[in-house]
């Protein structure tokens, strides 16, 4: 809560909820795919984020999602995607609400 | 942290038709089964076994792995695909070429027809080997197994079409000074190991544990299967066109088959390993795939040392209609919806509700596809093993329906039409 841009990170994380990964049909926080959300100035958002599968095809379509939605709570910044792979995605970064929508067995 | 290039689809006109085509071509088969069950009964080397033969392997098969490969070729070597350009000649050329030589085959007109829809396919499996060749020889250290299968089921394949080119010459101006039936052998088994297998061991152990969520160590044991998959193949090869009867030929099958099983180890260790548990009726398709490609290789001794076609054909069939047949039917709904909802609603996501993927095909009629495909492979096998007719005749009747179901799923996806407004998806 001592964060000042706490809010603009809640307003970015829920909006982020709305990105589904078609392939999984979970969203992209509930898979653990976003690393960070950072605003270094007034005119940008940086997102580091990863994929669940390096050079998946779906993985423009999400970096599409993501754009979509940040762009629209936020028309005044600019959105920058860094698609990371260190660290590497397991299943452990699922939430728990995503492994119930996956039929994971529970943690 | 840096931007990694995270790569494109390619262009769905690279992909969609083949998948259109291919589904097109099962149903042609399964006509020509239902039109003419009794064929199954005659010796494999008769015009129209030759034929519903090729519109399986070349037709179906090649035609479908062809635009699965080239949509997962990216996504297996890290790296975008070489040519769009390519892709779609060894289309045009594959499916000029097939529809020639089946009529070539059906009526038997050996000679120029025959040469000329052989000559169409080698130029397609040419186009197809160069465009893997280019789009995996980049690929990173870490996926050399997976490169080296895809790279050799793409060497096979050309060798497997360049002889079978040799044996359409052949049979009109006969210049192989070796029996006619031998030839079709190795060609048959070329294409069998070399091609359809070592490429599904390539695509599979990429696909699988990423359906399932799964993952494997274990790839030492990977490079075992293409060792021994391999070796049993050049062994066979060479020994069977030297000294043509002999016996040697099911140690090299063994060898075929160790390199099977390890490829089958590291597949259940990615099963066993695996977050999701539910395991879907296209995953089912694909589990029941391997047995009856182990049903297969049983069969191996009965063909040497019993005299009866019977037990050629229904070798024949557990491969093509068993084997690979439940492999396809079972990743289509793996693959096509996500190429034709990227292509759809790639720009809408996040902007509204958009369907997902599986709700741009009916899952239904998968179901109802997966029961008559079991129906119809058992009573087929069995109508074949018995040598009784009238379950020939049931049988190829269920194939043509099951075929129909799945011809009309495969048009539901690539005609995807939006239904209700986007809004209403959930």
């Amino acid at each position: 809560m001592s964060d000042p841009l706490f809010h603009e990170k809640m307003k970015a994380q829920i909006a982020l909820s709305d990105v589904i990964d078609p392939e999984l049909g979970v969203n992209i926080i509930d898979l653990g795919l976003v690393y960070e959300v950072d605003f270094p100035n007034v005119d940008q958002i940086i997102v580091n984020m990863t994929l669940s599968t390096p050079h998946c095809p779906l993985g423009e379509a999400i970096k599409e999602g993501v754009t979509n939605v940040l762009t629209a709570i936020f028309p005044y910044r600019n959105v920058k995607i860094n698609v990371v792979w260190e660290p590497i995605w397991n299943f452990d970064m699922i939430s728990d609400a995503g492994r119930e929508q996956l039929g994971l067995s529970p943690r | 942290m840096a931007d990694i290039n995270i790569g494109k689809a390619p262009a769905t006109i690279a992909v969609l038709p083949f998948y259109g085509t291919a589904a097109v071509f099962l149903w042609i088969l399964t006509l020509f089964m239902a039109i003419e069950p009794y064929d199954l009964l005659v010796h494999y080397f008769s015009p129209h076994l030759l034929a519903w033969v090729h519109t399986a392997a070349l037709g179906w098969a090649t035609m479908m792995i062809f635009g699965a490969a080239y949509q997962l070729l990216p996504v297996i070597c890290e790296q975008d695909l070489y040519s769009t350009r390519l892709a779609l000649w060894s289309y045009g050329l594959l499916t000029t070429g097939v529809c020639i030589l089946i009529f070539s085959f059906w009526n038997f007109w050996t000679g120029m027809p025959m040469i000329i829809g052989g000559s169409f396919i080698l130029l397609a499996a040419c186009c197809y080997a160069f465009n893997v060749w280019q789009t995996a020889a980049p690929c990173s250290d870490k996926y050399t197994v997976n490169k080296c299968f895809l790279i050799s089921a793409a060497c096979w394949l050309v060798l497997t079409v360049s002889i079978g080119l040799l044996l359409a010459i052949n049979l009109r101006y006969p210049f192989i000074p070796r029996n006619h039936l031998e030839l079709v052998k190795l060609h048959a088994h070329l294409g069998l190991v070399g091609w359809f297998l070592q490429l599904i061991v390539g695509v599979s152990v990429k696909l699988i544990p990423m359906f399932l969520l799964g993952k494997s160590n274990k790839n030492y044991v990977l490079r075992i299967a293409l060792v021994l998959q391999n070796m049993g193949l050049i062994l066979f090869l060479v020994d069977g066109y030297l000294v043509p009867t002999n016996k040697r030929s099911l140690i090299y099958g063994v060898l075929v088959l160790l390199g099977v099983l390890a490829w089958g180890y590291y597949l259940a260790d990615a099963f066993r390993n695996r977050a999701r548990k539910k395991i879907d009726i296209p995953m089912k398709h694909v589990f029941f795939s391997f047995g009856y490609l182990l049903a297969a290789f049983l069969l191996l001794p009965v063909m040497e040392f019993r005299t009866e076609t019977k037990w050629v054909t229904l070798y024949g069939i557990l491969l093509f209609l068993g084997w690979i047949t439940a492999l396809i039917l079972g990743k289509t709904f793996k693959t096509l919806p996500f190429i034709v909802w990227n292509k759809r609603y790639k720009k809408l996501n996040g902007k509204v509700k958009v369907p997902l993927p599986k709700q741009l095909y009916s899952e239904q009629l998968v179901t109802v596809q997966y029961y008559l495909y079991h129906v119809a492979c058992s009573l087929l096998l069995t109508g074949i093993v018995f040598t009784m007719t009238w379950l020939l005749q049931l049988s190829t009747i269920l194939w043509l329906l099951m075929s129909t179901v799945y011809l009309y799923n495969v048009a539901k996806v690539l005609f995807h039409k939006q239904t209700k407004p986007l809004w209403n998806y959930k």
